[in-house]
């Protein structure tokens, strides 16, 4: 005992110190959140807030509510349909339904709209015009693109839960006289719920948080009302305030998510040939499992990227590419890979902290810090960007009294400041994968690391780092489609004059010059697909994974 | 996987790098969240500043704050560089955009000029003390006095006309002949408007708030809006949809009419030229000025008189536009339009309307 007790003490030490780091790196991505409720106590509430929030609200609830249920419908059958049974198709249905991560939704719209017309097409020739369909332009339209698009979130944390569990427990729900699909729902499903839910939450946020499609469709939520009253009316409290109310209903599908997953941690301890063999389909059940992801894809993937193409092909053929298609390739991409970077650094701390030693305040600062997932870019450049102008005033200022030197705006439109934003954006892309896969790192590894005599760093590196590499490169991978695809935070934060795709795309899209938008468009999808096939390769070998994590004792 | 000494030691300085970084975000955060401090205010702002350009020694580069980047004139600013030797570095964006951005850099922005669209870009900036006076013969002799603040704080390179446009397949000719006409019963449902915060549309309202009052205006809007426009998010979306059927008539500016018709001449919208009786066609500009603060100032004078010289002139309008070179005709394509009676912008006190004119444009329901 009294050996240990030094030990101990040690351990609370370090422990300590990385729970602090993980907060305050929280509290650092959470920053320019905390300050948009400020907005409230600042300014008064004038008339322009008023008469926008309360219907952009609504629009939002709704899009919000719309999106949840029909990505956990889409991605959760598509993820137990791909896990637990076998059909004609599968091997490429199983990575393929990943790849509308990479087509953004604006990108959908403007394919849609480019081909068919801003007229509903469908509406009007359609039975005639005698049966009135949902527009393109309502809710429905924005709901459907937005759900065809973010369905993959709960897909791919839906199917590596069910990649993740164990056969024995399908068969005993099967022993105890519950047919295939009845073991599925009874016992499968339940126990991704985490997973599922997890996965709708990220897909409800992004979908709260777009800009690009709810604009081109002109459904007035609560993003686009933000970005009319900045840049229409130039009211930047109301803006903030507008900002703000996002930010809580971002805050309340954290809240929402964390209860759904009540406080059940489900550690899966997975051991070899564990996993479930998928039940093989024949004849028509099989035509028809067949089917539906072929649809899905046919029409979210292949339409699209068939017709971007065309138009690209198009472009190329009559010599109208754009000059700096090539630099701004570049620029996109070297601008998501240092986001990437940052992101896994920031999330890896948070979720080791919280780790480490779990606390009330630590829980807190990460959920906050996840937050800014939700906020549509163009807040969070603003709010990033507040800041760094001030920061770089001084700068200038103590380089010219103390030094006399002359330097130019170190953050104010550059890259850095750029980066910031993504960081703060997407820190929680990065956080959901690290954290749920430490979650599935039994604590028991740590304590017999420790035991060994390993300090917290070294637990860090040497036991979860090996582990994580799945949900760190599953983070990193995440951040960059996310960054090529980001368009409001780039449009006003980038070092101006330098281009990116997304940039290049969306003004040529708001002047419905669609021939030039292809390209740059095609690209952003071409680009967005290189982490999600890597991802895909990565998941393919679900078997070799298993292998090289150390067997688990088990409890 | 087993993690090298190498990669741990270097994620151990990562990982506090970062933090520290983020770290002093929050810390400013917390110092000081408000805004920027502003530019310097209008009364402070030095008079017009009588500038030469011949002979001068270029500076080595100018910033350019481009919002005219998607219309395609860049080669005016290549031909710039060829001939002074001047590197330019245009950085585009949209006007609302680059207004915002100019507001916070204050006076550590490194934009020397700014080119931006319509009058209320270009008096925000102004109002905001962004922009500097300045004048020069040239400038006086290529741009007329309606065309430029009176201070010189803003110069027109172009003009353009807010105008209705109607379907010529489903709107007989005379059916609309003034803004009124949008409210005409028998458009009910079939009209579109572009959104109330696109600048096109406040500096119109704001026009209309100096010359017809802001009662008048009001009712105008109203009546409008009781006809249930559909809210359009751009001139160009609103064109395709009176071409596909979607509505009957809108209101846009004439070049990107100019431009469809110039790809496809059978394109079925035609514009309505309104009040040819009475005060004319509503004429909007764009522009460039001298950004507050430039220590490059008689350089910034040479582009600005080199975008006013008809050789530049011609690029700029060949997207459709009306030159502010009043020695430049229209393109040949809508040289047709060139006799349309014009109602131009009260430059001097548009701006201030303009605030206004977006609080009754949210009122009335515009959204």
């Amino acid at each position: 005992v009294d050996v240990a007790r030094p030990a101990r003490s040690t351990a609370r030490r370090q422990g300590s110190g990385w729970a602090v780091l993980g907060v305050v790196v929280a509290l650092g991505v959470a920053g320019p959140l905390v300050a948009l409720p400020a907005s409230f106590v600042i300014a008064d509430v004038d008339a322009v807030t008023l008469t926008l929030l309360p219907p952009a609200l609504g629009r939002s609830v709704l899009l919000g509510l719309g999106v949840g249920v029909g990505t956990l419908a889409l991605g959760g059958s598509l993820a137990v349909l791909v896990s637990f049974y076998d059909f004609p198709g599968r091997r490429v249905a199983e990575w393929a339904l990943v790849l509308p991560l990479a087509i953004p939704g604006y990108v959908l719209v403007f394919v849609i709209v480019g081909q068919f017309g801003y007229t509903d097409p469908l509406q009007s020739t359609l039975f005639g015009g005698v049966v009135a369909l949902p527009g393109l332009r309502g809710p429905a339209g924005a709901i459907g693109v937005l759900t065809a698009v973010l369905y993959p979130y709960v897909y791919v944390l839906g199917r590596s839960a069910f990649l993740g569990q164990s056969r024995q427990s399908l068969e005993a729900a099967r022993s105890l006289g519950h047919s295939h699909l009845g073991a599925v729902w009874t016992v499968a499903v339940p126990l991704a719920r985490p997973a599922l839910a997890g996965g709708v939450a990220l897909a409800v946020m992004e979908a709260l948080a777009d800009f690009g499609a709810v604009n081109l469709l002109g459904y007035q939520a609560l993003t686009d009302a933000i970005y009319r009253v900045w840049y229409g009316a130039f009211d930047t409290a109301a803006a903030l305030q507008l900002a703000t109310v996002l930010v809580g209903l971002a805050l309340l599908m954290i809240v929402l998510e964390r209860t759904l997953r009540g406080r059940a941690r489900y550690h899966q301890t997975l051991a070899h040939g564990d996993a479930v063999l998928p039940r093989r389909l024949t004849g028509w059940r099989a035509g028809l499992a067949c089917a539906f992801p072929a649809l899905v894809l046919l029409l979210v993937v292949a339409f699209p990227v068939a017709q971007l193409t065309a138009w690209s092909v198009e472009t190329i053929v009559a010599g109208r590419v754009a000059d700096r298609l090539g630099e701004a390739a570049l620029s996109t991409l070297l601008l998501a890979v240092s986001a990437a970077a940052v992101a896994v650094c920031t999330a890896t701390a948070v979720a080791y902290g919280q780790r480490v030693r779990p606390s009330r305040v630590g829980a807190v600062a990460a959920r906050l810090a996840a937050a800014g997932y939700a906020v549509p870019g163009a807040v969070i450049a603003v709010a990033v960007y507040v800041p760094l102008v001030w920061l770089d005033r001084r700068l200038v200022a103590a380089a010219g009294n103390l030094v006399g030197v002359e330097i130019g705006l170190l953050f104010t439109g550059t890259v850095l400041g750029l980066v910031g934003a993504y960081v703060v954006r997407f820190h929680a892309q990065a956080y959901s994968a690290v954290e749920s896969r430490m979650a599935r790192v039994h604590p028991s590894l740590d304590d017999a690391a420790r035991a060994l005599g390993a300090d917290r760093a070294r637990v860090l590196t040497d036991v979860h780092l090996p582990l994580l590499w799945p949900g760190v490169v599953t983070a990193a991978l995440l951040v960059i489609v996310e960054v090529v695809k980001e368009l409001p935070a780039t449009a006003l934060l980038r070092p101006l004059g330098r281009d990116t795709l997304a940039i290049m795309t969306w003004e040529a899209t708001k002047d419905t010059r669609f021939d030039t938008a292809a390209l740059p468009a095609l690209l952003i999808v071409l680009v967005g697909l290189v982490p999600v096939v890597v991802l895909v390769r990565l998941w393919g070998r679900p078997s070799r994974a298993t292998d090289a994590a150390p067997p688990l004792p088990q409890a | 996987m087993a993690i090298s000494p190498r990669a741990r030691l270097s994620l151990l300085i990562a990982v506090p790098l970062a933090v520290v970084a983020l770290v002093v975000a929050v810390a400013v955060v917390a110092l000081d969240g408000g805004p920027a401090p502003e530019a310097p205010a209008e009364q402070a702002r030095p008079a017009v500043a009588e500038v030469s350009t011949d002979g001068i020694a270029y500076a080595d580069t100018l910033v350019v704050y481009n919002g005219r980047s998607h219309y395609g004139d860049e080669k005016v600013f290549r031909d710039f560089e060829a001939a002074t030797g001047v590197r330019l570095e245009l950085r585009g964006g949209t006007g609302p955009e680059l207004f915002e951005r100019l507001r916070r850099e204050g006076t550590d922005t490194p934009a020397d000029v700014l080119v931006t669209t319509d009058l209320a870009n270009l008096w925000r900036a102004e109002n905001a003390g962004l922009l500097q006076g300045v004048t020069s013969p040239r400038l006086r002799d290529q741009v007329p006095a309606g065309l430029h603040d009176v201070d010189g704080n803003w110069w027109a390179v172009s003009t353009r006309l807010r105008v209705p446009v109607v379907s010529t397949e489903r709107v007989p000719p005379g059916a609309v002949t003034s803004y009124e006409s949008l409210a005409d019963a028998r458009f009910r449902g079939r009209t579109c408007l572009r959104t109330s915060n696109n600048e096109y549309n406040q500096s119109l309202v704001a026009d209309m708030i100096v010359k017809r009052g802001p009662d008048a205006t009001e009712r105008l809007l109203r009546s409008w809006m009781a006809n249930e426009p559909q809210i359009i998010n751009s001139d160009g979306e609103m064109l395709a949809m009176i071409a596909g059927g979607g509505c009957d008539v809108g209101l846009a500016n004439h070049y990107y009419l100019g431009r469809a018709l110039l790809e496809n001449p059978g394109f079925p919208v035609a514009p309505a030229w309104p009040d040819q009786q009475g005060a004319g066609a509503h004429a909007n500009v764009s522009g460039v000025g001298v950004v507050a603060g430039s220590d490059a100032v008689p350089t910034a004078v040479a582009l600005m008189e080199w975008l006013t010289s008809p050789p530049a002139q011609e690029q700029i309008i060949s997207g459709s536009e009306f030159a502010a070179n009043p020695a430049v005709p229209p393109p040949a394509h809508i040289s047709g339009w060139a006799n349309v009676r014009i109602d131009p912008i009260d430059g001097q006190h548009t701006g201030p309307a303009l605030q206004q004119a977006v609080e009754m444009m949210l009122r009335v329901g515009w959204t």
